[in-house]
């Protein structure tokens, strides 16, 4: 028994099709999604990424003057490939060696990964809890 | 002592399995005696999830490292509080927790509803045994919190950014919340399921369901402010997927007490409201899901991690479930009533509701993209803070908007001449508002801009309807005007605590367009003596000290403040080095302004060894009014939530016909 004449079907079909509409044009005007990539995804992706690794080595540098360096690695397999990483700005608490961080900015031509200032972001142990922190 | 625990929960698994196959069959088969021995199973089974919660408790006091669990979360320097706390510090204990408050809630639900609603309740019993059994089996066979190993001379310590009161009350409330949406979906598929499909299973939730909805808006507000003092890095929500699980069911359970009332009052939009309380509650697990599974992280830590497919197992059932329940009630479930006009209050509803949806729905499709893009594409994404915000505005100011419009729309018909009369003024003093603005230079943020003027609207309209209230009483009964304003609230408590809710909610949305809209940062290396200005004050670095805490190093910045000529006394900056946890934290300056709203906020991000410190400072106006926000939400709820002795009564006489016939016969 459908009563196609009812304001509230209109209403509701009107609205999907405004609210489709804006999330369309947004996502073809803004791009809502950087890609997420490891160390060894790296090579050959041009463009802003959301680099993913852990901390090897000891960083040097002072991120609020010239920039810290320090050099990430895939965070699980084997893979051996390494970046370094340049980066400025706020490091939060939780940046060591051998945590997890992500850092979003892009590669340049000597292999150095250059991040947008403040981007580091670490993956939070109380928050996510991985396999590995299951013990 | 860790058998004890294995033992309660096992015994728990026992009576909800009860609960649900002789609940299940008692309702099918229409056994009172049988219906009523699976209730009290239900009921049994909170108090053995109560002893096995009594054990964890237990060994996290008595520092018994050879749980495993405890070995894990705890040592023996930590306070007494934070071994409590420590309970929910990890996967295990919340999956423990989550428990516990699911089955005291089923079991007060239940008690609560056994004689008004006691043909909805026999269904409603095998339903919430089910959802326990899921949970139990969890904590039996997968990720259990009494896993014992021999024990170490000390635990491993507790998170340092989770050893704080925040994190101590913040994680109940979240479960408060989360959990508590299982009642009022309980209830809906327990009215489908007996094919009662009326509204009384909402009249029998609303309290449980606005109880959840109050606790889930706590615990975020707690959350947002434990980000905002203790982590540090100068804000309060960054749209993370972990806050995100809280807010997606907080806005679908928003947009349910809404819709609940058209149901209520109309009958109508009864689809609409199963399906969004079963929305509510699948996202709640979903939520539970993220924050436990290393899903986030990334979708190879979810294969590894033992819960994740339980869960989306689990999540799935639920769907399924609440689906079919759906579409094989659909004929019930048909509406009698109709919109008559899309200038009513019943259509003012819809859109607010299609609004929180639409919000909601944004929300989840951006935080579950990154896992969807890895699983099926291969490739990982991230979705920044531009998206949430873009939709946060596109959907959330109209809803602003219309949270003064709608509740001053009359029921069924609205004439446009008489909403012109009744929004004269509110509108006269939004664009007004909106004028000062501007010329006090708040046009730098157009959303902001939109915001306040909005603000100032639905602020205007709640006043007036207090104002008027008010005079209509006493113009009826000659009352003081102290006294008509207390009783005009105290009669109509569900209109004017959602009122006074309201008012919340702008506070709240005037504090984030303050601090995020019209904030300004400055960033500088300072030696001692040196000074840096940012809003109109002048900070001055004095001296740096160090002090050993009891479990940490606690290195501080001290600041001289000044405003113009005028001293505001000294502000303090610095890190925490936690010794046990090897972990350092940021211990953040703020100094409030109460009487503007406004935080000035010192970071010192990097201390350095020839004592120079490099500080980062934010002032962050009206930020203050989101806290304040706070505490008139929970007035306003409690306002709503206050037992009403002449709405039961009311209730009572209403649905008396029902308690006759009722028995747990049925038909399918």
């Amino acid at each position: 028994m459908a009563r196609t004449s009812s304001p509230a079907r209109l209403v509701i079909a009107l609205s999907v099709a405004a609210v489709l509409a804006v999330f369309l044009v947004y996502t073809s005007l803004a791009g809502n999604a950087r890609p997420s990539v490891s160390p060894s995804e790296l090579a050959g992706k041009t463009g802003e990424v959301s680099l993913a690794g852990k901390v090897v080595g000891t960083p040097t540098g002072d991120p609020h003057g010239a920039g810290m360096r320090f050099v990430l690695r895939d965070i699980e397999g084997a893979k051996k490939q390494q970046v370094t990483v340049l980066y400025k700005g706020s490091v939060p608490d939780l940046f060591r060696t051998g945590r997890d961080v992500v850092v979003t900015g892009a590669q340049h031509a000597d292999g150095t990964f250059v991040t947008t200032p403040g981007s580091m972001i670490t993956k939070c142990p109380s928050k996510y809890q991985a396999a590995d922190s299951n013990a | 002592m860790a058998e004890l625990g294995r033992a309660a929960l096992l015994v728990t698994l026992g009576l909800s399995g009860y609960a649900l196959v002789a609940g299940g069959a008692a309702a099918w088969l229409g056994r009172r005696r049988l219906a009523e021995s699976a209730r009290n199973a239900l009921f049994a089974s909170f108090l053995s999830t109560l002893v096995a919660a009594a054990v964890l408790v237990a060994a996290f006091v008595r520092d018994d490292f050879s749980f495993a669990y405890v070995a894990g979360h705890s040592s023996r320097a930590l306070p007494l509080q934070y071994k409590l706390s420590a309970f929910w510090g990890g996967q295990e204990g919340s999956l423990l927790l989550w428990l516990l408050v699911l089955t005291g809630y089923s079991a007060l639900a239940v008690w609560f509803a056994r004689k008004r609603a006691r043909d909805l309740v026999v269904w409603v019993t095998p339903v919430l045994g089910g959802i326990a059994v899921g949970f139990t089996w969890l904590l039996v066979a997968v990720s259990s919190p009494f896993d014992t190993a021999a024990a170490p001379a000390d635990g491993a310590g507790l998170n340092p950014s989770l050893q704080n009161p925040y994190m101590v009350a913040h994680p109940v409330f979240l479960y408060l919340g989360y959990v508590g949406l299982a009642v009022p979906f309980a209830f809906a598929m327990g009215a489908l399921l007996s094919g009662r499909t009326d509204e009384r299973w909402i009249v029998a939730t609303r309290r449980w369901t606005l109880i959840a909805w109050t606790a889930l808006g706590i615990g975020q507000l707690l959350g947002a402010h434990w980000a905002y003092v203790e982590v540090g890095w100068g804000g309060y929500y960054a749209w993370d997927p972990v806050e995100n699980a809280a807010l997606m069911p907080w806005l679908a359970a928003t947009a349910f007490l809404h819709s609940v009332m058209i149901q209520e009052k109309r009958g109508m939009l009864r689809v609409w409201n199963v399906a969004l309380v079963s929305l509510a509650f699948c996202l709640s697990l979903f939520g539970t899901f993220l924050t436990r599974s290393g899903v986030v992280s990334s979708i190879h830590s979810f294969t590894q991690s033992p819960i994740g497919p339980w869960f989306l197992g689990f999540i799935v059932v639920a769907v399924v479930f609440a689906t079919v329940m759906i579409w094989l009630r659909l004929p019930q479930l048909r509406t009698t009533a109709r919109l008559e006009s899309l200038v009513s209050r019943e259509a003012s509803f819809l859109y607010n509701n299609l609004l929180l949806v639409a919000l909601c729905l944004t929300i989840l499709w951006g935080t579950a993209w990154p896992i969807v893009s890895e699983a099926v594409r291969g490739e990982a994404v991230v979705v920044g803070r531009p998206y949430y915000d873009f939709f946060l505005r596109i959907f959330g100011l109209p809803l602003l908007l219309l949270m003064g419009i709608g509740p001053l729309v009359a029921w069924r018909r609205a004439s446009l001449r008489g909403l012109g009369r009744v929004f004269a003024w509110p509108a006269a003093i939004a664009v007004a508002t909106g004028v000062v603005l501007i010329l006090l230079g708040a046009g730098s943020s157009i959303p902001g801009l939109i915001a306040y003027t909005f603000s100032a609207f639905v602020l205007a309209t709640i006043a007036l309807e207090f104002a008027r209230g008010t005079a209509a009483r006493r113009a009826l009964t000659g009352e003081p005007a102290v006294t008509a304003f207390g009783r005009l609230v105290g009669r109509n408590r569900r209109r004017y605590g959602g009122y006074v809710v309201h008012a919340s909610i702008v506070l709240l949305a005037i504090g984030i367009a303050g601090s995020s809209a019209y904030d300004s940062v400055v960033e500088g290396r300072l030696s001692r003596g040196e000074s840096l200005a940012v809003g109109g004050y002048t900070l001055t670095y004095r001296q740096l000290t160090e002090r050993d805490g009891p479990n940490a190093t606690e290195i501080r910045a001290l600041l001289d403040v000044r405003r113009g000529d005028k001293s505001l006394g000294t502000i303090s900056a610095g890190k925490n080095a936690y010794s046990v946890e090897q972990q350092v934290s940021n211990e953040v300056g703020i100094r409030s302004d109460l009487l503007t709203g406004e935080d000035l906020f010192v970071i010192a991000e990097q201390v350095d060894d020839n004592g120079t410190v490099f500080f980062r400072v934010f002032v962050k106006p009206l930020v203050n009014l989101i806290w304040f926000a706070g505490f008139v939400f929970v007035l306003g709820a409690l306002i709503t939530l206050w037992p009403d002795a002449r709405e039961e009564r009311r209730l009572a006489t209403r649905y008396a016909p029902a308690v006759e016939r009722a028995d747990p016969q049925t038909t399918t």
